[in-house]
């Protein structure tokens, strides 16, 4: 139904308009500090995840000894810039003689293996389920929505923990599991976006030319969506590397004769009174890992979708 | 209002049910997809497959699907969960023993969270568009990139073990008698008048509870600026900054209150993480709730008390969710007169 | 000028300069006038004139980058411009009032009036014992009903009209030397409007305010001010008596501003259309002089060098140098075309028969209470081919929910639908489909009726993807492009740009060329005039018109604006509260209304003739419930 105060233009800058430093038709120029630094988290973002991506693609190249290989002369040694520490192992070795720097190396494979493939399934999975229940409303949007409801009645790392019990111990399950949790949360988000395109007068446009349901939501909603899914995928990489490094410091993650940093994690505890260095580096690798993905996330938002600019939701 | 507080709470609060038992079900059925067989363990090494099929029947895992949910359901209803295989005890004794610890670990935690990100929110906010925007925005950022059990071991690092000022371990000190009154140490020690064990048990509290709060507050403090932001372009507050009303009374008395609510909602979403974090933090700090309950459970292949402690998880999680639905209503006046 | 000491408000030569990425323009530039006590100045101009800028000037809150580079601006005798930030702000809500435009989101929506307007009187230093009292007298003030009730309610309890009623009682609880009112019934239902446009008058006339009035309504401006000031890309280019100002405009672009919107009563008269459109702010710098000279039909080279102000003979001050010589400028002005009538008696493109709309909500607990609402009372309606229908009512009249019957998108609850004679309510996907084709729609937004990422020869052309059409080839779809372009009348570069880069009335062409290509026999336009500036407004109307004639295509418009009815339209149907209440030739149906509401609705347009009062005076008596 239409009413009156809809139907002004979309641009008269009104005094309420005004006091909010709102834009309004004699917009005001973007604040140069605020655009500048929002492309800086898109870059930093960018940088750390690239980095990380070769340290991982690269590691047989890089790492200085094979992870698994056990020095018994040089157990829990430091960093080789503190006393002590020999410049073989850079950044020390664990409890069993093996070279913390190797180990974060080869960690880094399967971080970002799981990171990309789990982010992708459950990207692909809920972002699918969110469109067609956002487009076709009715049932199909209440069913779907009450299958969410109810998968998010349960804590994440609660279900996951659930699922890696009865689906056994692996990096695919692992995988598989992440994708099963938390293609949730893409269904949420994305269906509330795709809930507002479809209100676009455009698409009922579209229908009204007798284009076919498939053909609208490829052409018209798709499109509107892929920036918001984007940069879903980027948060959930760094929540996918999280949940691996967490299943894998309980032990229910990669078998033991794989490197992870959740692992690192865990053996490093056990001896944490005699090496902190052992502990602080797979944490912060994870740290920074999960940080540059966030970085990334919050970049693509601001670059992708220009309405989003201000907001930091 | 008393009445439509009960109203709302009592709705929202049946309307879980039929969930509920979705959820159970679906708890009891992947777990009967596990690859391993939960009879291995019981039985002793040199049993035969005559004494299994004796231990299946006993244990009705011969029955079908529907009829072992069945069976499960009503004991439920009557406050039996059945027997955990590796503690042989019952499991709801062992879960009522665990959960007010848990509990009490959790409300520390928002607590602290909130105390955090409230003023942390408003800052973020203010900041927007100025010099500090970034600073604090990385800082959001990096906090956010520290899951809850990194920050649990990064703090026993630097105040448990670098800097030995707070206790790491369990939920008092060793030897200290535990009250057995609510469960609630908090409130028992107070109860007792032992301000000494109390003063112990809340320095115990600190740091598992600092941890799970440091992994919550990021999210909190992300809403709500975004929320103010929100707020900020609302034509109410320009009218009122029109009508001569100071800038810190219009963040604090109107924006902030306005901002809350959508706040309040993605609390209650997000509050899965706090009580999933709060699993591996009490492993870390060996704390006694549910969480470290559910992680032994995990590492035995203890179906039995698996199942009972997710769907203790998941009761707790409709609880927050009719609560917080009910708070909505009771600050939106949107919802309770309509137009 | 008056530099009198009785001045509320006095400017002299103020600029307010906008730093642009390293380009400093005049947002606001040389304004001169001075508002007496007790006087009301009305600032007119389209959106983007600057009108709201100057708001923000004088309320002290300009956006970062905005800075007065000259002149003087007084307050009863005070410096606005010297005194420090603090000061200034100490005399919003006090003795500078502003009443906002869109009311219903000017309230914190969490608060109850009582909250809010307490918050106002604390802050005026009303003592608390006092307050209660205080705020029900200026409730009953400006006339509503029940002020007791009101206060305890909330801002989304209230309608419209009452959230401003009470803005405005709160505007004038300090007893302000200057009032500012922004567009206040802009928002509101055009009944609604006369109201509280009366009872503000009246509040006006009682305490002695001085008032700015800002408007983008001239017509409306010369019946309630008792000056005029005319704005177009932050020039001041007429100022007068607001009477004057309508009866004999100088400046070319006040003329143009007044001969755009059609009129009510009176010959109907062709609208001289202005090309482009109203520079903005980026584009200020590239012109020095008068800036509306790329537009103005009688610009000489001068003009675009530097700006002439002059006193007109009958006293306006004018920034036009050639104000003087243009005089009599009813030459100019044609007679418009005829709005089209039918082609074909015989058989309607569309037919609504005795179709009604029902929503059903659900209440209870359980949803077990079902209420209806009849948005569309048992109606009939037959459009024939070629002529152009126009249904005007208020928002909640169900106009648009006829529209939306005709196309389709909603069935009726009853009756039927018949689209060229074939019936389609219920009809299965293959007749609807046939149907939709024959029976277009140019939505209101054309920001949301676009896709952004389409670009313009895609958009026109969108109708030749239809499922069950042949194939076309991309040569074949260009030329398709561009003649809908010529048609539509937009500029040969259009055809690859994008939605986001064209204007309001660009966007709206390609709106109409979309709806076009697929050779409807019947177009429904849904307010698409309404959220444009006058200026554009004009084109779009005669683009229509001269559709129609070339192409002979029926046309549906639903509207709120009588007079835009009346430009194109040779039937018009009245509608209230889901129900026809009058119908006719619009020529009699608006010159002899038989119906009281038709009748209230052209009396609450401000009409050309200075003698005819407005607001109506039988408005300013009734309360609001």
């Amino acid at each position: 139904m239409v009413d009156k105060s809809s139907s002004l233009p979309a641009s008269l800058p009104t005094l309420s308009s005004a006091a909010t430093g709102a834009a309004g038709a004699l917009a005001r120029p973007a604040p140069k500090r605020g655009r500048r630094l929002r492309s800086l988290n898109l870059w930093l973002g960018a940088a750390i995840v690239l980095g990380v991506a070769l340290c991982a693609i690269f590691a047989p190249w890089l790492a200085p000894h094979d992870p698994l290989d056990q020095d018994l002369l040089h157990m829990l040694s430091p960093p080789a810039w503190m006393a002590g520490g020999d410049i073989a192992f850079p950044l020390g070795t664990d409890s069993l003689g093996r070279d913390v720097l190797s180990r974060l190396l080869y960690g880094s494979r399967i971080a970002l293996t799981v990171a990309v493939v789990a982010a992708l399934g459950a990207g692909v999975f809920g972002s699918l389920l969110a469109i067609v229940a956002g487009y076709f409303g009715g049932w199909v949007d209440r069913a779907i929505s009450y299958l969410v409801d109810l998968w998010m009645s349960f804590p994440p790392v609660v279900l996951s923990l659930v699922l890696m019990v009865s689906l056994g111990v692996g990096i695919e399950n692992v995988i598989l599991s992440i994708v099963l949790v938390d293609w949730t949360r893409f269904c949420r988000v994305v269906r509330a976006e795709v809930m507002v395109v479809r209100q676009r007068d455009y698409v009922l446009a579209a229908q009204l030319m007798n284009f076919s349901h498939l053909r609208i939501m490829l052409r018209e909603i798709l499109p509107a969506a892929l920036p918001l899914m984007i940069t879903l995928f980027s948060l959930e990489m760094g929540v996918a590397i999280t949940v691996e490094a967490l299943l894998s410091f309980i032990g229910l993650s990669v078998p033991a004769n794989v490197t992870a940093w959740g692992v690192m994690i865990a053996d490093a505890r056990i001896s944490m009174h005699e090496s902190m260095s052992g502990l602080l580096f797979p944490v912060l690798a994870i740290v920074i890992t999960v940080l540059g993905c966030n970085l990334l996330g919050d970049g693509l938002r601001v670059a992708l979708d220009p309405r989003m600019r201000t907001k930091g939701n | 209002m008393l009445r439509l507080i009960v109203t709302v709470l009592s709705r929202r609060l049946v309307s879980a049910i039929p969930t509920l038992l979705m959820l159970s079900l679906v708890v009891f059925v992947v777990l009967r997809l596990i690859p391993a067989d939960p009879l291995a363990m019981m039985l002793p090494p040199n049993a035969t497959p005559a004494d299994a099929a004796v231990l299946r029947h006993q244990l009705g895992f011969d029955r079908p699907i529907i009829a072992q949910f069945g069976i499960w359901l009503l004991n439920a209803l009557h406050g039996d969960l059945g027997m955990s295989i590796g503690f042989q005890q019952p499991v709801t004794a062992l879960i009522a023993s665990t959960l007010p610890a848990t509990l009490e670990l959790c409300l520390a935690a928002l607590v602290v969270s909130l105390l955090i990100s409230v003023p942390g929110g408003v800052l973020a906010y203010a900041v927007t568009d100025r010099r500090g925007e970034f600073p604090v925005g990385l800082t959001v950022v990096l906090m956010q990139s520290v899951p809850s059990f990194l920050w649990a071991l990064l703090l026993i690092a630097v105040l448990g073990v670098y800097l030995p000022i707070l206790p790491f371990a369990g939920r008092v000190g060793d030897g200290v008698p535990m009250p057995h009154l609510t469960g609630f140490l908090l409130i028992d020690f107070l109860l007792k008048g032992e301000w000494g064990d109390w003063l112990g048990a809340v320095r115990h509290l600190v740091l598992p509870s600092l941890a799970l709060a440091f992994g919550f507050a990021p999210l909190v403090i992300r809403v709500l600026r975004s929320s103010l932001l929100d707020q900020r372009g609302e034509a109410y507050v320009a009218v009122a900054r029109l009508r001569g009303v100071s800038e810190s009374r219009i963040l604090w008395r109107h924006m902030l209150k306005n901002a809350a609510l959508p706040a309040l909602t993605m609390i209650g979403v997000q509050f899965g993480f706090l009580l999933g974090g709060a699993l591996l933090v009490e492993m870390i700090f060996s704390f006694p709730g549910i969480g470290n309950l559910m992680i032994q459970a995990v590492r035995n292949n203890d179906l039995v008390l698996i199942q009972g402690i997710a769907i203790v998880f998941c009761v707790l999680m409709l609880l927050i969710n009719a609560i917080v639905d009910t708070l909505y209503v009771i600050l939106n006046p949107r919802l309770r007169k309509p137009s | 000028m008056m530099p009198n000491s009785e001045s509320v408000l006095s400017l002299q030569g103020v600029t307010l300069t906008a730093n642009l990425g390293g380009q400093s323009v005049s947002a606001l530039r040389d304004l001169n006038f001075s508002l007496a006590r007790g006087r009301v100045l009305g600032v007119v101009g389209e959106s983007g004139a600057g009108k709201s800028m100057l708001a923000r000037l004088i309320s002290g809150l300009l956006p970062p980058g905005f800075d007065v580079t000259s002149g003087a601006m007084r307050f009863v005798g005070r410096d606005l411009l010297a005194i420090p930030t603090r000061q200034r702000r100490e005399l919003l809500g006090r003795q500078i009032a502003f009443i906002p435009q869109e009311p219903l989101t000017a309230l914190n929506p969490l608060w109850t009036i009582a909250d809010t307007f307490n918050e106002h009187l604390t802050r005026l230093g009303v003592p608390s014992s006092q307050r209660l009292d205080t705020a029900l007298r200026f409730l009953e003030s400006v006339q509503l009903a029940t002020p007791a009730q009101m206060l305890r309610r909330y801002p989304h309890q209230l309608s419209g009209g009452q959230c401003q009623r009470v803005l405005i009682a709160m505007a004038f609880a300090s007893e302000p030397a200057l009032l500012i009112a922004d567009e206040p019934t802009t928002a509101l239902d055009v009944v609604t409007q006369t109201r509280v446009m009366s009872m503000l008058a009246e509040q006006q006339r009682q305490h002695a305010t001085a008032v700015v009035l800002i408007t983008h309504d001239l017509r409306l401006a010369a019946h309630v001010c008792d000056d005029v000031a005319v704005m177009y890309a932050g020039d001041l280019v007429e100022y007068g008596p607001a009477r004057d100002v309508l009866d004999t405009p100088r400046h070319p672009y006040t003329r143009a501003l007044k001969y755009a919107t059609p009129d009510l009563t009176g010959p109907r008269r062709r609208l001289p259309v202005l090309k482009q459109q109203m520079p903005g702010l980026s584009a200020l710098a590239d012109l020095p002089g008068c800036r509306f000279a790329p537009r103005c039909p009688s610009a000489d080279a001068a003009c675009s060098h530097a700006l002439q102000h002059r006193v007109a003979p009958n006293g306006h001050r004018v920034s036009c140098s050639a104000a003087c010589e243009h005089g009599a400028d009813t030459a100019e002005l044609q007679a418009a075309l005829p709005p089209p009538t039918p082609v074909d008696d015989a058989s309607p493109v569309a037919e609504l028969r005795e179709a009604s709309l029902t929503y059903y909500t659900r209440s209870g607990l359980f949803g077990q209470h079902k209420t209806g609402f009849d948005a569309v009372k048992p109606f009939s309606l037959k459009v024939y081919p070629g002529e152009f229908v126009g249904i005007v009512g208020e928002s909640g009249s169900g106009k648009t929910s006829v529209a939306r019957l005709l196309m389709g998108i909603e069935q009726p609850t009853e009756g039927r639908v018949l689209i060229a004679g074939a019936d389609v309510t219920h009809g299965t996907p293959k007749q609807v489909r046939r149907a939709r084709e024959q029976v277009q729609i140019i939505f209101q937004d054309p920001q949301s009726a676009l896709n952004p990422r389409r670009s313009v020869e895609r958009l026109l052309t969108q109708a030749l993807e239809a499922a069950g059409l042949p194939a076309v080839d991309a040569a074949e779809r260009r030329k398709r492009a561009l003649a809908l372009q010529s048609d539509v009348g937009l500029p040969a570069d259009c055809l690859t740009r994008f939605p986001t880069q064209l204007s309001g009335g660009q966007k709206q062409r390609v709106n109409i060329g979309r709806a076009l290509c697929a050779a409807p026999a019947l177009i429904v336009a849904d307010e698409i005039v309404s959220g444009l500036d006058v200026s554009v407004q004009a084109q779009i109307l005669n683009l229509l018109l001269e559709l129609g004639r070339e192409h002979q295509i029926a046309l549906l418009l639903i509207s709120h604006d009588l007079s835009v009815v009346r430009y194109l339209c040779s039937r018009v149907l009245v509608m209230r509260r889901g129900e026809v209440v009058e119908q006719g030739p619009t020529e009699e149906v608006f010159s002899n209304p038989k119906h009281p509401y038709t009748r209230t609705l052209i009396e609450a347009v401000p009409s050309d003739d200075a003698r005819i009062a407005w607001p109506p005076v039988a408005a300013g008596e009734a309360r609001a419930a």
